[in-house]
């Protein structure tokens, strides 16, 4: 009973915590970002990542770093206590909605390993870019079955590249859309759409959507590095979409992700000015107050874990 | 029709307004019209400019085409109502099922319907390429002049 408790309890808490935060996130992540005003695609890709993250990880964080050692540290094993109804409600729907998550992300992962299978089949190991990081990503030419450019594969990510591209694209034009590409498999970008599907919630789509779109323009960003790249990359996204190539599989990234944002691409690199400098990390806005949090956290952990037991013994009763 | 109109509003990318609802439902009756035809069918009791406000709104919402006619424009709808429909209902499945964009994997028909009507998109675009790259070589060009 105790173990069933300590679960029950757990759950509650999670799911109290997940579906406010995530409402909040899917209400007011605009607002935030206008806020934040970030200064690149990147920055805003990045911040767009983190609020769709946010509650997910905040919830687990609070479950696993506060609720669950609370209720093990100051429960008495020895009462015989009920769960209580609201828990068992509540940790059961934390159940459902875990479930759903692992299920779609599974799901997205199988019918992405399978059309990465299929689109492997037959395809030649063209090179593997080094990076500057040092990572290799390997580019492989497809057939033509296979998306016109894509990056398929979530932990290992692979720069697919289809017989039509490398016939219709000149080199200079081909070596900016595999460093579209490329950017894409450095970022992870499918393992993060891979965290989203996981990270379940009904009204996310329009920071999706928007988290998409800033995504698209920051592997724009890091394919070009002057002028001639740019325009190399808008024909090049001019020529892959004529191909109406819009055929991107489950957890790809494909270069043309979609026609609707097509036009803002274009007209954003045509319009490329060398302005865009390198971005410089201002990492220590960021590091400094999560120190000073966690620094608060460790300070007045007890007393967290005592103000926690009692929110819990407040919801078993 | 209303359940149409119902579904597209809950699309944050192609919201629709009563005026714009009324004017949609026009045009695709009519087939095509600029907004002289529309105001003189009767029907509409709305300011010239109100009308040409709310279809220049519609064909950026992409949700009409536009062509010269004389010194106005003549619209007609991009889709036909029961293109709109199943767009509408794709749009809506997938917010239900909170799979934006961003993780969508089998492609919803709004985007087929997007790149199907993309020929003209792809023209202007090209144009826009062109003119930058001829841009760029005489500026090349005279530098080297210099």
């Amino acid at each position: 009973m105790f173990a069933a408790r300590c679960v029950g309890v757990s759950l509650a808490v999670f799911i109290l915590l997940y579906v406010p935060l995530s409402l909040a996130v899917s209400r007011g992540w605009n607002l935030i970002r206008r806020w934040f005003r970030p200064r690149s695609a990147r920055s805003s890709a990045d911040l767009l990542f983190i609020l769709r993250v946010l509650p997910l990880a905040l919830s687990s964080l609070v479950t696993l770093g506060f609720t669950l050692p609370s209720f093990l540290l100051l429960e008495p094993r020895s009462t015989n206590e009920a769960i209580g109804s609201a828990p068992l409600a509540l940790g059961f729907c934390c159940l459902i909605l875990i479930g759903v998550g692992l299920a779609r992300a599974w799901m997205a992962q199988l019918r992405a390993s399978r059309a990465l299978v299929k689109w492997l089949d037959g395809s030649m190991l063209m090179e593997s870019q080094v990076t500057e990081s040092g990572e290799a990503v390997p580019i492989f030419r497809t057939g033509n079955d296979a998306p016109t450019l894509t990056v398929a594969g979530v932990c290992a990510p692979k720069v697919l590249v289809s017989d039509a591209a490398v016939a219709m694209l000149n080199p200079a034009e081909l070596r900016t859309a595999l460093g579209h590409e490329i950017a894409h498999a450095l970022r992870y970008d499918n393992l993060k759409k891979l965290v989203f599907r996981f990270s379940v919630f009904p009204a996310m789509a329009g920071l999706e959507h928007a988290w998409s779109e800033e995504t698209e323009m920051a592997a724009d960003d890091a394919a070009v590095s002057s002028f001639p790249d740019a325009l190399d990359l808008a024909a090049a996204l001019i020529k892959v979409s004529r191909l109406g190539a819009i055929q991107s599989g489950e957890l790809t990234m494909a270069l043309l992700h979609s026609s609707t944002a097509l036009r803002a691409r274009v007209q954003r690199l045509v319009a490329w000015k060398k302005e865009r400098k390198p971005q410089t990390h201002r990492s220590w806005l960021y590091v400094l107050p999560a120190a000073a949090a966690v620094v608060v956290v460790v300070a007045t952990y007890g007393s967290v874990l005592n103000q926690m037991h009692a929110v819990t013994e407040w919801l078993v009763r | 029709m209303k359940q149409i109109f119902s579904l597209l509003r809950r699309s944050p990318s192609t919201q629709l307004g009563p005026l714009e609802q009324e004017l949609l439902s026009a045009l695709w009756m009519r087939g095509s019209a600029t907004v002289r035809e529309m105001l003189d069918a009767g029907g509409i009791n709305l300011a010239y400019t109100t009308v040409m406000t709310t279809l220049d709104r519609l064909y950026k919402k992409q949700l009409l085409n536009r062509s010269a006619d004389g010194r106005a424009f003549r619209y007609s709808p991009r889709y036909t109502q029961e293109e709109l429909e199943k767009a509408a209902v794709g749009e809506t499945v997938r917010q239900l099922l909170g799979s934006g964009e961003a993780a969508a994997l089998p492609l919803s028909y709004l985007v087929e319907a997007v790149s199907e009507h993309d020929a003209g998109l792809l023209d202007d675009l090209q144009r826009l390429l062109d003119e930058k790259r001829r841009e760029r070589r005489s500026e090349l060009r005279s530098r080297e002049n210099r």
